[in-house]
């Protein structure tokens, strides 16, 4: 489909084009844009969910009065659609009715009230806030369970070498569970960079296409357009960038790997 | 896990898997081999069951037009019809994917801005000779029968009209001593009175997302006034596109200032939804919206805070206006177009269509109807009072004729939005809406 000018509005018109929506779509500033933003939304989402997801495992390792509760509490988002998710963001970001804004101007931070969404260069990252929010209970989720499986006796190894807090997580408890955390960031990075549906609950690619990512793009060419042929070359595009991408990951990962453990 | 991939994967093949789920919905009837096709339905004896699918649904709409379907079912026992009821934003896709994959449906809801579309691939059924030998066919409205039609054939019977007005705080107005506008001048002037940023108050519900070429599309012809041509609305009499002329520059100067200055920031992306919200929440004071609101106003502020007045005037004293809608219509392929047809004379009866646009908001399509005190009162007043001005609102034929209307709303969405973040200048803007519209036309004569 994507060497077709396969249109759903002119379903008696589709033909062969050759690399015609390839062309087209490296042409397209609100392809480059949304391959620029899928950039942004990928790497700095993955980095945050990834430092507060080992945070709360971390926290959430220790018997602390109040845990089962506080695990609840950080795992919620995670049975959430991403969809639901973007509406629910959408309403909290709303600059006249927003619960942001309102803490914001009553805590006297800001004067004026922000468009979070409305305005491009705060959109983008208002849509990484949310997706940090959704994402993090999966890396609390994974590492928590890799940080359980650590056995006692490398602690107690390490204590007696007299080792520090901040030396027993890097020297005993990051290399243990390094598996988990290239298994976890590969895969979280591979749905993040697919998933369009917060953003289509969010901002659905606005204002003027300034938060579209590829995946939000694609849906919107089937969607508004009812251009599979333009969707199809996106989604080619997209599976060649995993390819790439995870091929570099593993590569790159596994020498650390081989280092550290 | 599993969960978040099967979300993503449900929404990246929407509209693909859309065609699929329907087919897996409860099986067709178990006499069709016997009806051989054309329009020879099922004979009197023996049980058919007829599919549905519904455009513009909403939950309480669904619920309206079930209890219709369950009334004809209890009148035609041997009729029975299955009513398909996609989330409203991918409905439209939903009904061309099942139509492009033959897939069995007998009625289908046609909109204004899909018939051309549907008509030119060839999925829906011409249904003049039908609604020749409807009884109740000599009191559907002239408007209701053009809007169903296309190329001199009826498509679809309207199952209500939208048309639009303007919705107003009375308190607001009160308080400040303004008067409803009349023009679009007036209406920016009287919005910015109204804007306090610092009470969280403005003056317009704008509509900046989907649906914002309600707004530019009014304005521009509005400000196009007389010279457009009334049965070609997206160009003039002398066969320019609207957004060619000084006068469509002028209007888009004004559409920016009443963003900037009377509207909030946020509502550069506000579609429906958000913008009938911002209203009832006292967050706006003015909204152009169509009388399928006025059931959520009535419920959701006091009575007396609220009232309608008419759309507004371009500065040559001419507002345009026209009515929209969605009707049912038969598909080409239907097994049972007879049945379809009895279905659809039923739901638009002068009984049922006035019952279901009392009930939902809408302007019923016999003229019958419009005899009812309770349309010549309240909010619906307005409605009538235009239709009864023909001098000042100038009634005209949306472009549904041509196959890209349907497209138009997301091409000048995401362009409106570029221009008023300033990214585009206006001259840039209008001429990228005027080739669009040139190029329909040139299209629609190939």
């Amino acid at each position: 489909m994507a060497f077709q000018d396969y249109k759903l509005f002119d379903l008696r018109h589709i033909k062969f084009v050759g690399f015609s929506n390839f062309k087209d779509a490296f042409q397209d500033p609100k392809f480059l844009l949304a391959l620029k933003n899928s950039g942004y939304w990928v790497f700095f989402s993955l980095i945050s969910q990834f430092l507060i997801g080992l945070t709360l495992a971390l926290f959430m390792k220790k018997q602390f009065k109040g845990r089962g509760i506080y695990q609840g509490f950080a795992f919620y988002s995670w049975a959430l659609s991403g969809f639901l998710i973007g509406m629910i963001w959408k309403w909290m970001f709303n600059s006249q009715i927003g619960v942001f804004n309102d803490l914001l101007l009553r805590t006297g931070i800001i004067h004026d009230r922000i468009g979070f969404l409305s305005n491009p260069s705060w959109a983008m990252a208002s849509a990484i806030i949310a997706n940090v929010w959704y994402g993090v209970a999966f890396f609390a989720i994974m590492l928590l369970a890799a940080l359980q499986s650590v056995p006692a006796d490398l602690y107690e190894a390490a204590d007696m070498d007299g080792a520090s807090g901040t030396r027993k997580l890097l020297n005993v408890t990051l290399p243990y569970i390094m598996p988990t955390i290239i298994s976890t960031t590969l895969l979280r990075a591979i749905w993040i960079f697919n998933d369009p549906t917060l953003i289509y609950g969010l901002t659905n690619g606005g204002p003027a296409g300034s938060t579209h990512i590829l995946s939000s793009l694609m849906l919107d060419k089937i969607i508004y357009a009812g251009d599979y042929g333009a969707a199809s070359a996106i989604g080619v595009i997209m599976i060649v960038l995993l390819l790439l991408y995870t091929i570099f990951f593993l590569g790159i990962t596994k020498a650390e790997k081989v280092g550290d453990f | 896990m599993t969960r978040h991939k099967k979300y993503s994967a449900l929404l990246l093949v929407g509209a693909l898997s859309a065609g699929l789920l329907a087919g897996c919905g409860s099986s067709n009837t178990e006499t069709t081999s016997n009806n051989g096709g054309g329009n020879n339905g099922g004979s009197k004896d023996e049980p058919v069951t007829l599919r549905m699918i519904e455009s513009l649904t909403s939950p309480k709409r669904t619920q309206l037009l079930q209890a219709s379907i369950d009334k004809f079912q209890t009148a035609n026992p041997n009729i029975k019809v299955e009513l398909i009821s996609p989330p409203f934003d991918q409905a439209d896709n939903k009904i061309r994917t099942m139509l492009g994959a033959n897939e069995d449906l007998d009625v289908v809801e046609v909109r204004d801005l899909t018939v051309a579309e549907l008509v030119n691939n060839g999925f829906i059924e011409p249904l003049d000779t039908y609604a020749a030998s409807w009884s109740d066919f000599s009191t559907v409205s002239a408007i209701s029968k053009s809007l169903g039609s296309t190329g001199g054939k009826l498509y679809f019977v309207p199952n209500g009209l939208y048309e639009r007005q303007l919705f107003y705080r009375a308190d607001w107005f009160k308080e400040k001593g303004l008067n409803p506008p009349t023009t679009w001048e007036e209406l920016y002037d009287t919005a910015k009175k109204l804007t306090d940023p610092a009470k969280n108050r403005y003056g317009f519900s704008f509509r900046g997302g989907a649906g914002s070429n309600g707004t530019t599309d009014a304005m521009v012809l509005a400000y196009n006034g007389d010279n457009v041509d009334l049965n070609d609305s997206m160009f003039t009499k002398d066969g320019k596109s609207i957004f060619s002329t000084p006068e469509a520059k002028s209007a888009i100067e004004l559409y920016l200032k009443l963003y900037k200055d009377a509207s909030p920031k946020d509502s550069i992306s506000w579609g429906f939804q958000e913008q009938v919200q911002a209203f009832t929440s006292g967050v706006t004071g003015m909204l152009l919206q169509d009388p399928d609101v006025i059931q959520s106003l009535s419920e959701k502020m006091e009575a007396g805070t609220w009232a309608t007045a008419p759309l507004q005037a371009g500065p040559s004293g001419k507002a345009l206006l026209a009515a929209g809608g969605a009707g049912w219509g038969i598909t080409a392929n239907s097994k049972h177009k007879d049945e379809a047809w009895k279905l659809i004379s039923f739901l638009s009866s002068p009984a049922e269509n006035t019952e279901f646009s009392k009930a939902y908001g809408l302007i019923p399509i016999h003229t019958s109807a419009a005899e009812d005190d309770f349309f010549k009162t309240g909010p619906y007043k307005t409605l009538l009072d235009m239709t009864n001005a023909p001098d000042k609102f100038l009634n005209f034929k949306p472009p549904f004729d041509y196959p890209g209307t349907g497209q138009w709303g997301q091409v000048e969405m995401e362009s409106g939005q570029a221009l008023i973040l300033g990214k585009a200048n206006i001259d840039d803007t209008l001429a990228s809406w005027s080739k669009y519209w040139d190029e329909q036309k040139a299209n629609l004569k190939k």
